[in-house]
């Protein structure tokens, strides 16, 4: 169906679907009789009580927006101090900290597969140094720090560098606030980096749970992560019963092994995405809170209202956004916004307009800003919660959602859980049949996608710009740079200090103990990123290099 | 097909630490389904991997795929591989999110297609078809 011809046609189009994103059917009017059986005390509950279909909070947004949210990742240490600052001025509320993908990956800027992807997506926080220059003025107490760092040791890595910071700069570390993803079932399937075999990275999630209740209880030390699972190109159900899953297995896991309570944690917290399909987005987010205090309290024991409540955090689907006409991007992400909102979530990232050409410029993320300024202060849809509440449709696609996911989370605790499904290739096979399917229908235009597969057309002055805007990866000479600096950071740090503490980091790893203070102390003498990945592994039994390219260096080379 | 009735090989493929694989994974099926045979590198390899294993399966095309914006800097370093090793005659193509500014570059090293997300399969299948046929014609 290609309509250059037809695009002005008033009267040219049709439906093509009768069914939802997911591809759950959908009727073409719903009424009383929909909602046959349905109870509101049970079903949905006003705004602030269990099951918190309606929202988490009695008063919802009158009593506080949701959490203004971007990843904020230029190349360097410096550039993204700077921005960190002026959005800080813009009205951001929290800062969202992303490493580079070289980084990302558990290695230090100079290993032989980094050179490509040194200082993309974000800086290489290949020491503390780093996070010194990166945070440099900025108040580390009380601010909200979200680590959208997913792998295994990503998610690690961010939580030692802050508290070490914070400990050099004599911060409480009682303060440190946000989230931290720590999410490594969901990381093995979208991400599939080595760094940390599965046992390992298993280990390494609970001590980052048992190690953050302790000190830091105002931190969130694991937040399951549907979002990435949801644009690798899996369905609703899928999304909501992974990401349920998931933290049923990390907590669950938690209470039998650390002895820590269920009742010490935080209202859960999900990282889930907000996709096109405007009334599955909004039902997904109302049937995730009432599937989720389900499962905490038959699974978790919960038994306060504050642990049956998840915040929802999003991100706006980065996959639904196209390189065709991107001006049509605004459109896309201005809905996703706000179904967000009408879903009642509690923290909202919106993909940048340009974002298919490289990381979103400064006038894209201002952009972004603004949209969610303009839902809250002058679309009034923030004024009451739960607006679309006793629909007859949202409230049946609400129950199908949940009835679907319900199912799908019975079907893994029968084969033993997450660990257990991404182990025997089950979780593989559901990401691969979904996205077959959805690509096929795509491929069919069985989905129309504006620009790509369906009214196409050339880009104007006004797409044009988007592209030409957007931030671009800094020469291969800045980037290269990095190299320089982590070896530079070799010579002139204390080099008896890193080997003393990298031994006892060893230590800790051979003798069972739980690893996160050794390596913050690791990180305060500025052993590397690359280092301290490397050491743990070694403890563990596997070769320094997760990815066979490189051998230990000589100081590490005793006992390997 | 190419004109001689021979299947197509595609090496697939990303260098570095990019992990994105969802468009690798969707276009090993593409092609699969429009008659090619591809063997599927995955990540996570280096450029001289890369070239090894399309001289060793002894294929037509290496497709190369990145979202990080570097595949200017992935092509230098594949195209530097290539010539080194003897194999200039394999054609290679590229997509994922790819610099407007980069592709004349990318064209001038003989790295075609520079495909963004969304572009429709079979456009990339012809483009792949049409690249080989004149190889072959050359």
């Amino acid at each position: 169906m290609t309509h250059d011809a037809t695009s002005y046609d008033r009267s040219f189009g049709g439906l093509v679907r009768d069914k939802t994103q997911s591809n759950i059917p959908v009727k073409s009017a719903y009424g009383p009789a929909d909602l046959e059986g349905f109870d509101y005390e049970r079903d949905a509950g006003d705004p602030g009580t269990p099951p918190f279909t309606r929202g988490i909070y009695p008063e919802m947004y009158r009593g506080s927006l949701w959490l203004k949210s971007f990843i904020v990742c230029y190349a360097t240490p410096e550039e993204t101090n700077r921005a960190f600052k002026k959005y800080i001025a813009a009205g951001q509320t929290g800062l969202r900290v992303l490493t580079d993908t070289s980084t990302l990956s558990g290695v230090d800027p100079d290993h032989p597969l980094a050179r490509y992807d040194i200082m993309c997506n974000g800086n290489p926080t290949f020491a503390l140094t780093e996070y010194e220059t990166m945070l440099d003025g900025i108040a580390l107490e009380d601010i909200d720090f979200e680590s959208a760092n997913s792998t295994p040791s990503g998610s690690f890595f961010t939580y030692v560098f802050l508290v070490a910071l914070m400990e050099q700069r004599k911060a409480d570390i009682s303060r440190l606030r946000g989230t931290n993803i720590n999410d490594p079932v969901h990381a093995f399937i979208v991400y599939g980096t080595p760094e940390f075999s599965p046992d390992l990275a298993r280990r390494v999630n609970l001590d980052l749970i048992e190690f953050g209740i302790r000190h830091t209880p105002k931190w969130h030390p694991c937040t399951p992560c549907g979002y990435d699972m949801r644009d690798a190109g899996i369905t609703s159900p899928q999304e909501m019963a992974f990401v349920i899953a998931n933290a049923l297995q990390y907590y669950g896991d938690a209470v039998a092994e650390r002895g820590v309570r269920f009742e010490e944690f935080r209202p859960m917290v999900f990282s889930m995405s907000a996709e096109s399909d405007f009334f599955e987005t909004i039902a997904k987010f109302r049937a995730t809170r009432r599937l989720w205090a389900r499962m905490a309290r038959e699974r978790l024991g919960a038994t306060s209202p504050r642990s049956m409540a998840c915040r929802i955090g999003i991100r706006t689907a980065g996959n639904s956004i196209y390189p065709q006409k991107p001006l049509n991007n605004t459109a896309r992400i201005t809905l996703q916004v706000l179904a967000a909102v009408l879903g009642g979530v509690q923290s909202i990232d919106p993909s940048g307009i340009d974002e298919t050409f490289g990381l979103p410029s400064e006038e894209s993320r201002i952009f972004e800003l603004d949209l969610q300024h303009i839902i809250a202060h002058e679309s009034n849809v923030p004024l009451t919660a739960d607006p679309l509440g006793g629909s007859y449709y949202v409230e049946s696609l609400t129950t199908r959602l949940e009835t679907a996911a319900a199912a799908l989370l019975e079907e893994i605790d029968r084969l033993g859980g997450m660990w257990k499904c991404l182990e025997s290739g089950w979780l593989r096979q559901q990401f691969d049949r979904a996205t077959t399917e959805i690509q096929g229908e795509i491929n069919e235009r069985q989905r129309l996608i504006v620009g790509a597969n369906a009214f196409q057309g050339p880009d104007g002055p006004i797409s044009r710009a988007i592209v030409d805007g957007a931030y671009k990866v800094p020469s291969d000479e800045k980037r290269f740079g990095a190299i320089e600096r982590v070896r530079q950071l070799r010579q002139t740090r204390d080099a008896a200090a890193v080997q003393r503490r990298l031994g006892e980091l060893a230590a800790a790893v051979r003798e069972g103990r739980n690893i996160v203070r050794s390596t913050i102390e690791a990180a305060k003498v500025y052993a590397t990123l690359g280092e301290m990945v490397g050491t743990i592994r070694m403890a563990h039994g596997l070769p320094f290099d997760p990815y066979a390219r490189i051998s230990a260096p000589q100081f590490l080379q005793v006992g390997e | 097909m190419t004109e001689t009735g021979a299947k197509i090989r595609v090496l697939i493929g990303k260098v570095g630490f990019d992990p994105h694989d969802r468009g690798i994974l969707i276009l090993s099926r593409g092609f699969r389904n429009a008659g090619m045979e591809v063997i599927f590198l995955g990540k996570f390899r280096t450029a001289e991997e890369v070239v090894s294993a399309a001289i060793q399966e002894n294929v037509d095309v290496i497709a190369l795929s990145d979202h990080c914006g570097v595949m200017r800097l992935i092509a230098t370093d594949v195209m530097e591989q290539l010539e080194r090793q003897g194999a200039g005659d394999i054609c290679v193509v590229a997509g994922g999110i790819i610099p407007e500014e980069d592709k004349p570059a990318l064209e001038a090293m003989g790295v075609t297609g520079n495909y963004g997300m969304g572009t429709p399969i079979e456009e990339i299948v012809r483009h792949i078809v049409e690249r080989v046929n004149s190889r072959a014609d050359a």
